[in-house]
């Protein structure tokens, strides 16, 4: 067996995942040291960089909720605009974390125990960016609680047969659960932070957190039956979720989004979009705090080869729909196909093909996968796309439809582009905050995978 | 506290060797074998003797009944309580219901996953375990795996406990003894613990006084609420008397509000008779009229009992009466225009039409009502 290892070509053999030698005991104090330091100066600048747009977001929203939702962009027929654009494409981000938390702890891939706890931050962070898109967009946020079932003295229920109604109860059950299955991975590092702390009112917080956890091996049977169990789950959770997001597109009858691609193809580009973000977070995080000797190279490499994976579907996805819209012979979609790239906003479908589909092509080359920079401007410019794929499917499609004396351009607001700026600003304030409160790194999953390399 | 011994740890690094302990001690039934390990280490639950996990039976429960429940409370919403018809589909259209069944099985399922296996089946949150007092807990959150043999009984052996788990090649051996209770429940935390909820609730009920009283409350949504038009019921700037709607100009008649000719109504009995002719029609308008404006007080059949209330202590014409029955149609329109006794002017609730509709129903009513023999053959 270790011969046959041996005689594989490097690309193919075991991956080593860890720089210079790693112990249990020194992985807990390189991870959990973190909380108890003071940031560094770096930390500050970049928070008040964070907050700064965050405030412009909050002063966006309140002016929002003062003048009403006037002061956006959107008005017939592009009703959806940034509000919706936003709302898929963070939902989109946060599917990375997911995936890495749950479906490649099915698949027992090793290298995602390093970055599977801040893939899942990431996630509720993004879900939390998400959320208040559609709130706001309701115009009235403060009745959005509407959109549950609840008897009420109205007499009257929603509708269940509505995408919209879907929509709610995937992503609150998808937020419910992620936050769920991230305090779960949490328990057992809220204990190691408890007994690595001096008394003090932090040492009662991480004690209250890990519900007095003490690694019994009897709780760890169960522990590890309840984590395989919501592993399991979340992973047809996280694909339920943004199908249902896209049948808000799909179920409808607008030309360009009447299409029966749409579940697969949101999957796909909402993990594009979500491994993108987790690589441009994950190179600065482990440069500044020096975690280069667990999440190494060969993590990122994966990460890339993934990224370079979901651009081909991707650019799978986006020649089946034009050629859906050839062999439809109808009209109408194909009209919209050709303004997806030509007309008013033809600019936005030329930078979505060029970011999602062609850039990351380079990923083909090992040394663009090693690259810190090549894989930073990749990255970049996967979000840029992301973002712009939504724009082209809700802004193009909706501008122009059947009845061309409808048809009306669609130009976003200072407003709109501020609260876009604002949940960049928040998901990024929680993203620091992250870093320097709670463990970065599932400290107990990767000393269970530590012992296992040691025979 | 130190007579009570609760359990013997051992304390090892290397998996292997603490599976292997666990083999050694286990048959010799010193006393119940528990491990601590910061990270789940494979074979030890077998090597100590523990059952697989059955957690997974109760997910699969809990997720068919949120399966089911969310199928019946769609079904139910959809097809019973709110029947709504959308897109010609059926009431009770389960396919568009799935998506909703999916995500609350998957609601159930997962927190019956985490929260169960938390607090029923590991019993957490539990602060006063006696482990957790001892000196080893920071290793064994941090790099060490304890082999524990624990007190059942009172013929529970500490010292062969020792030996035996040095024998089987622990690194060092902790006795672990029950920890002292009366702590925790000390009258003094229980105070102190009592006046920071109390502080607590002072402290936030204060604060909503001062918010409430402090920040002025803004009308959100001004756009909708400040639109570019003139209210009627609102001052304006814009009229020379400050109105926002424009009154009539003196003198105009309102179509249907021709002003009375006569001043009693007896007047109107000798000037005016019933212009309309009783058709299905107009008789159904003078229904719906006296329904709504007559019958709570001259009752339904217009017999001068009151639909509002006993108490009430007028005394509304009874049109059933000789004496009503014989005034002519204008008398009646005449009342109706001006009031009479304790009944207010009705001209400005109804238009002249409404008013003749409504006297030819009381002339049905007093046919209907004192029918004679030849009227039901």
């Amino acid at each position: 067996m270790k011969s046959a290892i041996a005689s594989l070509p490097e690309a193919l053999g075991p991956m080593e995942l860890l720089q210079g030698p790693v112990t249990p005991g020194s992985l807990d104090d390189q991870v959990l040291q973190f909380p108890a330091q003071r940031p560094p100066l770096a930390w500050f600048v970049a928070l008040t960089v964070t907050l700064t747009a965050l405030a412009i977001g909050v002063f966006c929203m309140g002016w929002t909720l003062y003048y009403g939702i006037g002061v956006w962009g959107n008005n017939r027929p592009v009703a959806w605009g940034f509000g919706i654009i936003n709302f898929v494409f963070w939902v989109g981000i946060g599917h990375a974390g997911t995936l890495i938390s749950a479906i490649l702890f099915l698949l027992r891939a090793r290298w995602r125990n390093a970055i599977a706890r801040f893939a899942e931050a990431m996630t509720i962070f993004a879900v939390i960016c998400a959320a208040i898109f559609p709130v706001f967009h309701t115009g009235r946020p403060w009745f959005a609680y509407w959109l549950f079932p609840y008897p009420n003295e109205r007499s009257i229920w929603v509708n269940f047969r509505s995408p919209l109604i879907w929509d709610v109860f995937a992503v609150s059950t998808y937020f419910s659960v992620s936050l769920l299955f991230w305090y779960l991975g949490l328990v057992p590092d809220f204990a190691s932070l408890r007994d690595r702390t001096p008394e003090g009112w932090r040492k009662r917080i991480y004690s209250v957190l890990c519900l007095g956890w003490r690694g019994a091996a009897s709780h760890w049977v169960h522990y590890d039956k309840a984590y395989l169990l919501l592993a399991g789950l979340a992973t047809g959770l996280v694909i339920s979720v943004h199908s249902v997001v896209s049948f808000d597109f799909a179920v409808s009858l607008v030309p360009g989004w009447h299409m029966t691609i749409f579940p697969p193809y949101f999957v796909a580009g909402a993990i594009f979009a979500g491994f993108a973000m987790v690589v441009i977070v994950l190179t600065v995080v482990r440069k500044t705090m020096n975690l280069s000797n667990l999440i190494t190279d060969n993590h990122l490499d994966v990460m890339n080869k993934l990224i370079l994976a979901m651009s081909c579907i991707m650019g799978y996805a986006y020649c089946m729909e034009g050629g859906t819209a050839w062999y439809s012979a109808n009209p109408y979609i194909q009209h919209t196909f050709k303004n997806y790239i030509s007309g008013f906003y033809g600019w936005a479908g030329i930078t979505t093909i060029t970011c999602n589909i062609i850039i990351p092509q380079v990923f083909w080359f090992r040394r663009m996968r090693r690259s810190i920079p090549a894989m930073i401007f990749v990255a970049l410019a996967v979000t840029l796309g992301m973002w712009m794929e939504r724009f082209v499917i809700i802004v193009i499609s909706l501008h122009q439809d059947y009845l061309p004396s409808s048809w009306h351009k669609y130009i976003p607001t200072k407003i709109d582009f501020g609260i876009l700026l604002g949940s960049f600003g928040l998901f990024f304030t929680l993203v620091l905050l992250f870093a320097r409160v709670l463990p970065v790194i599932a400290t107990s999953e990767m000393k269970a995978s530590l012992s296992e390399r040691q025979p | 506290m130190s007579s009570a011994i609760f359990a013997v740890l051992g304390l090892f690094s290397d998996t292997h060797k603490i599976v292997d302990a666990a083999n050694q001690i286990r048959p010799r039934k010193l006393g119940r074998l528990e491990a601590y390990t910061p990270y789940p280490v494979h074979g030890l639950d077998r090597a100590i003797g523990l059952q697989p996990s059955r957690l997974g039976r109760l997910v699969m429960l809990m997720g068919v009944i949120g399966a089911g429940l969310a199928l019946l409370f769609e079904g139910w919403v959809s097809a019973v309580d709110y029947p709504l018809v959308t897109g010609g589909k059926a009431l009770f259209s389960w396919q568009a219901f799935v998506p909703v069944v999916f995500e609350v099985t998957v609601l159930f399922a997962t927190f019956t996953a985490g929260l169960a296996m938390l607090f029923a089946f590991n019993k957490l949150p539990f602060f006063g375990h006696p482990v957790l007092h001892s000196k080893a807990i920071k290793d064994i959150t941090r790099d060490k795996l304890a082999l524990s043999i624990e007190s059942t009984s009172a013929s529970f052996d500490a010292e062969a406990a020792r030996q035996a788990l040095l024998d089987s090649g622990a690194e060092s051996v902790e006795i672990v003894p029950v920890p002292s209770w009366d702590r925790p429940l000390s009258l003094v935390g229980f105070l102190r613990t009592i006046a920071a909820i109390v502080a607590a609730c002072v402290v936030a009920g204060a604060g909503l006084y001062a918010a409430e009283k402090l920040i002025p409350v803004v009308p959100p949504l001004i756009h909708m609420h400040d639109q570019p038009k003139l209210n009627a019921f609102r001052e304006s700037a814009f009229s020379a008397d400050g109105r926002g709607m424009r009154p009539a100009v003196t003198g105009a008649v309102a179509r249907g509000h021709l002003p009375p000719a006569f001043s009693t109504p007896e007047e109107a009995g000798i000037l005016l008779s019933n212009p309309l002719p009783l058709t299905q029609a107009i008789a159904e308008r003078g229904r719906r009229v006296f329904n709504d404006h007559c019958a709570i007080c001259h009752g339904t059949v217009g017999n001068g009992v009151p639909l509002l209330s006993r108490v009430y202590g007028g005394k509304p014409g009874n049109f059933l009466s000789k004496e009503i029955g014989a005034r002519p149609d204008g008398h009646y329109f005449g009342v109706l225009m001006l009031g009479k006794n304790a009944m207010p002017s009705y001209a400005a609730d109804l238009d002249t039409d409404d008013r003749w509709a409504a006297v030819h129903y009381i002339r049905i009513l007093q046919r209907a009502q004192n029918a004679k023999d030849e009227d039901l053959r």
